[in-house]
């Protein structure tokens, strides 16, 4: 059953227990939290973690919600940063019944809901592609037809998150291709190097098509994506993109 | 136009937005002062200085600018700001 | 609701300083942060000047090759951002304001920075002169790296570090005072960091 946002309320802090850990790649580990009363979200949403030392000195940090809308828990994917001051924390720190403050969900206008319809055309970079899996979980627990491409683009192929998930979706419905911008494993058949004109053309990234676009991940993916896109004759307005800033998150 | 890494976007912003507006912002659209274009809040780009600065993405002006003081939101806002009333 | 302590976590923050260097309420880091009203102009060295404008009998302005001409100094100094990080020994290169107002005749009070990219910031004329004011173009002993204000910024470390404008081509001499870029919207006028002078409000 298919849960909606509600109308959004003042955004205030609420107190999230952590239920477990969940390691995605060598640097990355996904946050399964309990949030008492959580609203609801939207695929796409993210959230504000706030986190206060004993002095009083605060440091604020945006993460995407990772699960879908229709899921238990509230997910989210995390980065670790080497030298970071949020995210080595959150990875690194926190153990099942440490609490979190976070806020939200926060940002209407990069969601997907089931019944916005597709096709969809998806283009992660790194981290970028936590909001884009948490559009591609909820179109399955909504069983949304809707036709989706994705392209994930990372690393290395030990740095794609989700990989085994991934490969569950694209048996249904769904299109996923990498590209691998510094090493790719023996043997490697897929795409390599940053995100280009061919690799859209060949995922049949048309213009001419009503695409539902979306593109996240660090500041000059999403620059280099939207630009190509743009290239491609795709009208840049219907291009949505959520940057990460220089670091990616 | 100038395009750096260093930027983010009105996503990155959105929940200071919520908290002065009390309403979704990202979702507003904003016809630029200077070039005409018009794009939603969450598609401009966001910069991070004393305060922050959220500038069109078409032609880089100046869209808002906000502090957070300790007692107070100083905020500016430029161009013809749009939301729907029909929802 | 105050705010949930997060057991274990510290934070960047370098805690191993002398207090008496640091003003109130700031913090100090190791790293060097960017942060910008806006994006990073590029701008080629062969049409870059600086120029003094304004309340004067004769503008003055300089090239890139003759402002590297003029007497430079080393600089080290502590900085300070009104976002309350600060950042301690920095090493800068630079000409000093009071060099560049040397041939200048003016009876200006207040100063006037523009910059590559719009910005502004506005200072009272003796907070820029008596050797409290350059105009820096290297940091740490390399040429100052566009993010943080390349070719050429101004420098003025007794005041938060909004004042030390990034990209910045020139002061305009003023008989009053222009609140500039963020002096217009929340901002102290002055900013002097000692007297925590962050916002309209303080």
């Amino acid at each position: 059953m298919e849960r909606l946002a509600p109308q959004p309320a003042p955004l205030t802090w609420r107190v999230a227990t952590l239920a477990r850990l969940q390691p995605e790649t060598s640097s990355a580990t996904t946050l399964i939290l309990d949030v008492p009363e959580w609203p609801g979200h939207l695929a796409g949403q993210h959230v504000d973690v706030r986190l206060t030392a004993e002095d009083g000195y605060q440091a604020e940090r945006s993460y995407s919600i990772a699960s879908a809308p229709q899921d238990a828990h509230l997910a989210l994917t995390v980065e670790r940063i080497d030298d970071g001051e949020v995210s080595p924390y959150l990875t690194d720190e926190l153990h099942p019944g440490d609490q979190l403050e976070l806020r939200g969900p926060i940002g209407g206008y990069f969601t997907w809901n089931a019944a916005d319809g597709g096709p969809l055309l998806l283009l992660g970079g790194g981290s970028g592609l936590v909001p884009l899996m948490a559009m591609l979980r909820h179109r399955a627990a909504a069983k949304s037809d809707a036709a989706a491409t994705v392209l994930v683009s990372a690393r290395s192929w030990e740095d794609v998150l989700y990989r085994d998930e991934l490969a569950t979706h694209d048996d249904h419905g769904v299109t996923v291709r990498y590209t691998l911008t510094r090493e790719q494993p023996p043997g490697w058949a897929g795409w390599a190097g940053r995100v280009n004109l061919e690799m859209l053309r060949e995922l049949g990234a048309d213009p001419g098509v009503p695409l539902r676009v979306f593109v996240c991940g660090p500041t000059g993916f999403v620059e280099h994506v939207a630009d190509v896109l743009v290239q491609l004759g795709h009208d840049p307005h219907r291009i949505k993109t959520e940057r990460f800033g220089p670091t990616g998150g | 136009m100038e395009a750096t890494e260093q930027h983010t976007d009105g996503n990155a912003i959105a929940g200071i937005l919520q908290e002065i507006f009390v309403a979704e912002f990202t979702t507003l659209e904003r016809t630029c002062q200077s070039c005409g274009d018009r794009n939603p809040a969450g598609a401009h780009r966001s910069y991070r200085g004393a305060g922050i600065v959220l500038r069109c993405p078409h032609c880089g002006d100046v869209a808002l600018r906000l502090a957070v003081l300790p007692d107070e939101y100083v905020f500016e806002l430029r161009g013809a700001w749009s939301r729907r009333s029909n929802t | 609701m105050s705010p949930l302590i997060s057991r274990g976590f510290g934070g960047r923050r370098r805690r191993d300083v002398d207090p008496a260097r640091i003003p109130p309420g700031q913090y100090v880091v190791d790293d060097f942060p960017v942060l910008s009203a806006g994006p990073t102009p590029t701008v080629s060295l062969d049409q870059w000047t600086f120029s003094i404008t304004g309340a004067v009998d004769e503008p003055a302005s300089w090239s890139w090759e003759e402002f590297l001409a003029l007497p430079s100094e080393e600089i080290r100094t502590d900085i300070h951002c009104v976002t309350k990080w600060s950042k301690l020994d920095t090493a800068w290169k630079g000409v000093s304001v009071d060099v560049l107002l040397e041939h200048v005749d003016t009876a200006a009070e207040f100063v006037s920075a523009f910059c590559d990219g719009g910005y502004t910031t506005n200072l009272p004329f003796a907070d820029v002169t008596d050797g409290q004011a350059w105009v820096a173009y290297e940091f740490d002993g390399e040429p100052l790296e566009p993010v943080h204000g390349g070719p050429a910024r101004l420098l003025v470390p007794h005041l938060y570090f909004w004042k030390s404008a990034k990209w910045v081509r020139g002061l305009e001499l003023l008989d009053h005072d222009e609140p500039g870029f963020w002096e217009t919207n929340g901002y102290h006028n002055r900013g002097d960091p000692w007297k925590e002078q962050r916002y309209w409000s303080d």
